[in-house]
């Protein structure tokens, strides 16, 4: 990296930095926008969930008729469902979805408050005596961050009805047993790492998206430089996070 | 340089020495201005001259670097978050491309700034103002339509509507006609005199286009190099030998 990027590259990490700050400052001093807050949660998770739906659904097959044959040249066949199940629940499944949300709602708030920015649409909320920063930005966030857990929750147990199929693709299996073989080996210190880290995902992605469109200059040509960013950025922030919570997670594990 | 007596007596905006930068940039370069009560001053300066940065300095949506600027006799600068709400509730700003809210109904985007205002009034009131307002703008009955289904026009007119919804003494107007066909801005120049008329308001027009200025001014301005070049009445200044303010009338 040239140290004029290193420069630029730092300068912005400060800039997000200062954004984040000012979202923990405003957070907590009234006015709240609890009306605001409810539709973002609205937009955010449930406009989500047929996406995340899917995307878990199909990884689950594909995972589970991927590890068959492995498994199978192991001869540890019956060990399928409770290998499956653990990668599906401690990584793939948080990552692979918060991946998706990073394309969807951080493009989305990106582009959102970016069009708003470069419209004045932020300049008159703020005449209107409204604090913008507070409409839209902590509302956009918190909601993110209580949303993506949920949505990270839900696909876990439809990826699990993928895995089932997968499993019933080569050989019969009931749903029982196959429950069983899950849940012999998931348990609670598989899910606790797994959705305390999406709460990180879902606070990462609406703030850079957040901070991208708030501070979207040069037009409409920077609208979509701000939601093309806004993904980059987010996209990168949950490998950072999934890396940190791995290692913290693995010495929690250890203690 | 032309200047005009004006009546100090009364006045609701004033403006001393204002300077704005942006890195090496001087756009305001000791800006001074007074505007009195029920007064339309037109600020004429070309494209980038900062005549936006001047009213949104006004309006703090901008840090001015020095200088000092009153409305009502309050300073604005330094004034704390709750005190500037208060005197912005008295202020109505149309901007250039009346920045409506997209994801809000015309409806909505009128209810938005009563939320703080005058957040104690009944479903009923807000309903019944809003109806006014529009009224106001002959615009009845497009309550339920968003922003993307109106015309250029309309959305001028529900901006103003906006504006005028929580009935503010002072009006800034950035490039109100702008971007608008001659007849639908002839219509807004009618509606900014009516206000005017009718609510006995004070404002701040940022224009180049000559047929606005020429309708709504009682006094021009000119900005030119971040300092009040010129004033007078549009009679005046277009009959003026300096060639920096003709070039704004031939």
């Amino acid at each position: 990296m040239k140290p004029k990027g290193i420069k630029s590259f730092l300068n912005e990490a400060g800039e997000i930095s200062a954004f984040t700050g000012k979202f923990f400052k405003e957070a907590f001093l009234p006015p709240y926008e609890v009306n605001e807050l409810l539709r973002q949660s609205f937009e955010i998770g449930y406009r989500s969930l047929p996406l995340v739906t899917l995307t878990a659904f199909i990884m689950g097959l594909v995972i589970t008729i991927q590890s068959q044959p492995s498994m199978e040249a192991f001869g540890a066949e019956s060990w399928l469902p409770s290998v499956v199940s653990v990668s599906l629940v401690r990584e793939i499944v948080p990552v692979i979805s918060a991946l998706i949300c990073a394309g969807k709602i951080g493009s989305g708030i990106g582009a959102e408050l970016g069009s708003m920015n470069v419209t004045e649409q932020i300049d008159a909320m703020e005449v209107s005596g409204t604090n913008p920063f507070k409409y839209l930005v902590v509302t956009r966030v918190v909601s993110a961050t209580l949303m993506l857990p949920m949505l990270i929750l839900f696909a876990d147990t439809i990826s699990l009805y993928g895995a089932f199929i997968g499993v019933n693709m080569k050989q019969v299996i009931s749903f029982h047993l196959f429950t069983n073989q899950v849940f012999e080996k998931l348990n609670f210190t598989d899910l606790l790492p797994s959705i305390t880290k999406s709460f990180f995902f879902g606070f990462a992605i609406a703030i850079i998206g957040c901070y991208k469109g708030y501070t979207t200059r040069n037009g409409t040509e920077g609208v979509g430089k701000a939601a093309n960013s806004a993904v980059v950025i987010s996209t990168f922030a949950v490998f950072i996070i999934d890396l940190l919570a791995a290692q913290l997670a693995g010495i929690f594990h250890y203690l | 340089m032309i200047t005009t007596a004006t009546n100090t007596n009364d006045p609701v905006i004033v403006i001393r020495n204002m300077k704005k930068s942006f890195g090496d940039h001087k756009v305001l370069d000791g800006f001074n201005l007074t505007v009195n009560k029920g007064e339309n001053v037109v600020v004429l300066g070309k494209s980038g001259s900062g005549k936006s940065v001047l009213i949104k300095c006004l309006m703090r949506l901008l840090e001015a670097d020095a200088g000092e600027m009153k409305i009502f006799g309050i300073s604005i600068p330094g004034l704390s978050n709750k005190a500037l709400d208060e005197l912005r509730s008295k202020i109505g700003f149309l901007f250039q491309g009346s920045a409506l809210y997209d994801s809000m109904t015309v409806k909505e985007n009128l209810e938005f700034p009563l939320r703080r205002h005058l957040n104690k009034l009944s479903k009923e009131d807000v309903g019944k103002l809003v109806g006014a307002a529009l009224e106001n703008v002959g615009l009845p009955d497009i309550e339920n339509k968003m922003p993307s289904e109106l015309s250029g026009g309309m959305k001028k007119r529900v901006g103003i509507a906006r504006m005028l919804i929580i009935k503010p003494e002072v009006l800034l107007y950035d490039e109100p006609t702008t971007g608008l066909d001659p007849i639908t801005g002839r219509e807004i120049n009618h509606l900014m005199l009516d206000v005017q008329k009718k609510f006995n308001t004070s404002s701040i027009i940022i224009s180049h286009d000559m047929n606005c200025v020429r309708r709504t001014a009682n006094r021009i301005v000119v900005l030119i190099e971040g300092k009040c070049y010129a004033e007078g009445t549009y009679n005046e200044l277009k009959n003026s030998n300096d060639t920096s303010i003709k070039q704004f009338f031939d």
